[in-house]
């Protein structure tokens, strides 16, 4: 009850920040644009298998997605509160620690809905098509939430640790090699063998591969069920750490 | 005689890159129930290490702590239900209203929402905050800040009340409602414990104090009773201020303080 209770303040905060929330759907946006005109040509819709009839802007929204998830700007907001001495106001009343851990990741988590949704549709008003469908495209935005909970999960860790926002804001810049070493540009099978092999120990690429699924294909469990299990492990490893150095903060 | 706060032989050691910190060395504390006690010392003495570890902010190396009688180490949850706290900053979120603000701590404490509606437009009242309450804090003075953040020490009705140099940074005007606040609160019976380096504060407020240097305790007792000793043991013929008893307890002259490199807190 407790975590509801912080993390409906701490979507108050989010509301209240625009000027936060606007770069996460604003640069993925750019970065779909971008890409889709540098490569477009290259991948024409008729004679591109991968894509399997649409456009290269399909292939690409997961990226965007992925990108849109990895802002971590509550990790930032966690900071604050460190430095302005409310984490301590926090931490001397009688609730678990983990709840005060956990409320920032559930308005993460609606955030995150919120945004994929925002993004999802705007692709759709340009021609992308959900190839899963109605429960495709909750599958999608649910995948997408929950990456960026795993993700503000990392931050926060770094946050505790450093109380540093200079420090926290360094660490969410470890994403950009991650989102890099994944299939973004062509699907697994079309990369060089050791980016092949970077892209295959890089649990990003299942997520990503779990969500282009989705947009490209009809629901294809052997793609989502891996990449649900990327989120669920990390997710799982950043709230036991998360939790772990709360109690530890001294 | 009710003991609200006690510590025996209370230690903090922290490790930093120099080696080994002895920031509380042994350290034996008793405040009563009803009291304003205050705590004093320069900068750097233990002060705020002391009360993070009283408030369970800071973990103890050795001794114990206990606030109304339970033990802020093995019972943290319990101890926290029975004292407030407001820190040295005032622990506020700018983004949320003082009304929000309080109805959160209020609900942090366990009150369902229609309860702590009703205590956030008690203590609304009692830090005269009401037409201000659905402003965003980051709007506020310094002086409104930290009665809000008294006021959200209040929220669950503690029995004892800690107080990090509560008016660090306020205009004079505000420091003296500050002081109006904390007596008030006192008459309703909570028992306050606050740290100063105001020493014309610690001598309006406070019952009892006790003076910390270097991490322990170098002198305790009631301001008149320290003024008396300090007279009485350098033979002079005016009663000294509690400035003097500080200087003389820590081992200080005017002239080395007055020297001393003070943080400004804005």
């Amino acid at each position: 009850m407790t975590a509801w209770v912080l993390g409906q303040r701490a979507l108050r905060e989010a509301w209240r920040t625009p000027e936060a929330l606007v770069p996460t759907l604003f640069i993925p946006l750019f970065f779909l644009v971008v890409n889709v005109g540098q490569a477009g040509k290259i991948f024409p819709a008729t004679s591109t298998a991968f894509l399997h009839g649409q456009g290269y802007a399909a292939f690409q929204l997961p990226v965007s997605l992925l990108l849109a998830a990895s802002f971590g700007t509550a990790a930032l907001f966690l900071v604050e509160d460190i430095e302005g001495g409310y984490f301590d106001k926090l931490r001397s009343a009688p609730i678990p620690r983990t709840s005060i851990v956990l409320g920032r990741l559930i308005a993460e988590g609606a955030k995150g809905l919120l945004i994929s949704v925002a993004i999802v549709l705007l692709g759709m008003v340009f021609g992308i098509t959900i190839a899963s469908g109605v429960l495709g495209f909750v599958l999608l935005v649910l995948m997408t939430a929950l990456w960026s909970v795993v993700f503000v999960g990392f931050m926060q860790l770094i946050a505790l640790k450093t109380r540093s926002a200079a420090a926290t804001n360094s660490g969410g810049l470890v994403f950009f090699p991650l989102l890099f070493l994944t299939p973004n540009f062509v699907p697994r099978e079309l990369l060089t063998r050791p980016m092949e092999v970077a892209a295959s120990i890089n649990p990003v690429t299942y997520v990503m591969e779990g969500l282009r699924s989705l947009i490209l294909e009809d629901l294809e469990w052997s793609a989502i069920l891996p990449a649900f299990a990327v989120v669920g492990v990390t997710g799982a490893l950043m709230l036991v750490l998360n939790v772990r150095l709360i109690n530890r903060y001294d | 005689m009710d003991v609200a706060v006690e510590a025996e032989a209370l230690v903090k050691h922290y490790r930093s890159r120099a080696g080994v910190v002895k920031a509380v060395r042994g350290v034996d504390l008793q405040v009563r129930s009803g009291e304003i006690f205050g705590f004093l010392g320069p900068n750097g003495a233990g002060k705020s290490t002391m009360i993070r570890m009283l408030t369970t902010l800071l973990s103890i190396t050795s001794g114990t702590a206990r606030v109304a009688g339970v033990d802020v180490a093995r019972e943290p949850d319990a101890a926290r239900r029975a004292m407030g706290v407001a820190l040295q900053e005032a622990g506020l979120d700018p983004r949320q209203t003082g009304r929000e603000t309080l109805i959160l701590q209020a609900r942090l404490f366990g009150m369902s929402a229609h309860d702590a509606a009703a205590r956030t437009e008690e203590l609304l009242e009692l830090v005269e905050l009401e037409e201000a309450a659905d402003r965003r804090v980051k709007g506020y003075s310094g002086g409104m800040k930290r009665r809000l953040d008294l006021a959200t020490a209040l929220v669950h009705q503690p029995e004892v009340l800690f107080l990090d140099e509560p008016t660090t940074g306020l205009d004079p005007a505000s420091r003296l409602t500050v002081w109006d606040e904390v007596r008030r609160i006192n008459q309703l019976g909570t028992t306050v414990f606050l740290t100063t380096q105001y020493l014309e504060e610690a001598d309006a407020l406070c019952e009892r104090l006790a003076i910390i240097d270097d991490g322990q305790i170098v002198r305790d007792g009631t301001p008149a009773a320290l003024k008396a000793e300090l007279r009485e043991r350098q033979g002079l013929t005016t009663d000294p201020s509690l400035d003097d008893v500080f200087l003389d307890a820590t081992g200080r002259t005017r002239s080395r303080a007055a020297g001393d490199v003070q943080e400004v807190t804005a």
